[in-house]
């Protein structure tokens, strides 16, 4: 306890000052929205990383990557060459030149001004202000499980206090105090992630035993994962089985390709001033992911060994299945208290930096896209900032009911699909409009709105994940999904996102373009 | 390889690995590259 107090207080101290600082220096509307567009590249690199990587990754993929076992290196590598590399080059630059040039500081905002509809930033903000509170949920749950497990409180006090702690940051510091202490929580978590990577491996006799001894205990995978294609711990799921099904396509590709989508990440590209920043920023992302989910997959699926050889049981077992709980019970009982209490701290480092940004986009979403353009028809007033927080605080409650009635080992599974929602529904107008200037307005409209449509019925009646959670199908029809296998077990991105596509080139090529003014003042320094 | 009997979770472990590299390197190339606009 004694360790706790002391991390713990330290933590807050350091996060409390830069929140202030941030809180400081913010003087204008486009300080508390886009941190002034002057954030240096390491601030930038660390921000978005942990942003981008929270307690959903440490403590929801983890524990996925305890049950599936290390095919979930291949979500890690999409992770970088996506969600770093594409996500900053061949995204990340147009969008700050472009963000710059139409003056949007949100991403509905660029995307509605990129194509001249108001329809489309308002409905965009509403998608997030509706779904986003899934994912901000699954964040907090993430540490609140740990808390659970390393404190013995419920589970419920847990997420109350820490849903709390989180939202008060954001609410006075804008983007700059949420860049400043996502920094510092991210040096946190690189450092804790790679001493648990490093004491992993070092105690398992080094990398190749270790996968030596996990293979070793794949006869001990359950009987009804085997019949469902798990083939162990150190191998991919049999070709076309129910398991290689869930693992590619929601697990790998929705988060893996969704990240393209994700409002919060997006708007980050926003804060830079020049491509240099962003050239500067990748390596330094792309290291921070590397050892922060690479560590995480890796000693998720390594967790098996040590609870085998020292509970002659696998950790699935241990935790009576909640998967969100295996991880905290691995460095609960395998680590030093000290050690636990600086883990703790990380995690609070991961819920804070990733809740922060995820409020903060919840916030503009209300104020900028919804507020602003829908309810004034676009005018610009000063009271946006107070309205960004009204929507921060009306996005704690809608946070606090989801995270309080989603099921056990929900964390992989939330993030999944609002990653797979945004994927689907905005990543072919984000992509044509920042590279295809015949994009038009009618064809933007319609591929939203079929991505969104799609991926929600999808969800509903046929992927068998959410269609058993929500009931509707089984109310509606008797059954738990309308589609049998695999189509029960194709993620809806993957069905939702080639139609958004289409449509959008369809419908482009048979309306006007948006107006030749508008697509060259968004071309300008393109 | 690495105690992998199975070539797709190796070529994973070794994607993984290899695109934070080139992370890194095109990082380094790019370093003075993308000036301030006018």
């Amino acid at each position: 306890m004694f360790y706790l107090i002391t991390f713990t207080l330290i933590y807050l101290a350091i996060t409390v000052y830069f929140s202030y600082l941030g809180y400081r220096r913010t003087v204008t509307v486009s300080d508390y929205l886009l941190a002034g567009r002057q954030v240096h590249p390491v601030t930038m690199g660390l921000s978005y990383g942990a942003t981008y990587i929270s307690t959903s990754a440490i403590i929801g993929f983890g524990g996925v990557s305890a049950l599936y076992g290390f095919g979930l290196t291949w979500l890690a590598f999409l992770n970088i060459m996506i969600g770093v590399w594409v996500a900053f080059v061949i995204f990340g630059k147009r969008t700050r030149k472009m963000g710059k040039a139409l003056d949007a500081h949100t991403f509905p905002e660029l995307l509605g001004r990129r194509y001249e509809s108001r329809f489309i930033q308002g409905f965009s903000g509403l998608v997030i202000l509706i779904f986003m509170p899934v994912y901000t949920a699954a964040v907090l749950i993430g540490i609140s499980r740990f808390i659970e497990v390393y404190l013995n409180i419920p589970f419920s006090t847990a997420f109350l206090a820490f849903l709390l702690i989180t939202a008060c940051f954001v609410i006075w510091g804008g983007l700059k105090g949420v860049l400043y202490t996502s920094a510092f929580q991210g040096v946190i978590m690189v450092v804790s992630m790679v001493a648990i990577g490093i004491s992993t491996y070092y105690s398992l006799g080094g990398i190749s035993q270790a996968h030596r001894s996990l293979e070793a205990i794949t006869p001990m995978v359950p009987h009804y994962l085997q019949e469902a294609g798990h083939r162990g711990f150190t191998s991919m799921p049999q070709v076309f089985s129910s398991i290689w099904w869930y693992v590619l396509t929601t697990m790998i590709m929705g988060v893996g390709i969704g990240v393209i989508g994700q409002p919060q990440l997006n708007v980050r590209f926003m804060t830079l001033k020049s491509d240099r920043e962003l050239n500067r920023s990748v390596p330094f992302t792309a290291i921070f992911i590397l050892c922060t989910t690479g560590v995480a997959y890796a000693v998720g699926a390594l967790t098996n060994v040590y609870f085998y050889n020292t509970y002659t049981e696998l950790p699935l077992h241990a935790v009576q299945g909640n998967l969100d709980k295996i991880i905290p019970l691995y460095i609960d009982r395998f680590y030093p208290q000290w050690f636990v209490a600086l883990f703790l701290v990380c995690l609070m480092s991961a819920a804070m930096s990733a809740g922060s940004s995820q409020f903060h986009a919840l916030g503009t979403s209300l104020s900028r896209d919804i507020f602003e353009q829908a309810l004034l028809k676009g005018k610009s007033v000063a009271e946006t900032t107070i309205v960004t927080r009204i929507g921060i605080v009306l996005s704690i409650f809608a946070t606090l009911i989801i995270g309080l009635v989603l099921p056990e080992s929900i964390v992989a599974v939330a993030t999944a699909f609002f990653f797979s929602l945004c994927g689907a529904t905005f990543i072919p107008v984000y992509l044509f409009g920042l590279y295809w200037k015949r994009g038009t307005k009618p064809a933007a409209k319609a591929s939203i709105l079929s991505g969104f449509f799609v991926s929600l019925i999808w969800m509903l009646l046929f992927h068998e994940e959410e269609a058993r959670a929500f009931g509707l199908c089984r109310k509606i029809f008797n059954m738990e999904s309308l589609a049998g296998h695999p189509w029960n077990m194709i993620d809806p991105q993957i069905i939702a996102l080639p139609i958004s596509f289409i449509v959008f080139i369809v419908v482009s090529l048979v309306t006007r373009p948006v107006r030749e003014e508008t697509v060259a003042k968004a071309f300008i320094h393109i | 390889m690495l105690g992998f009997s199975d070539s797709w979770v190796f070529a994973g472990f070794a994607f993984m690995i290899a695109s934070a590299l080139f992370c890194v390197v095109y990082g380094i190339l790019n370093w003075r590259k993308g000036g301030i606009e006018k």
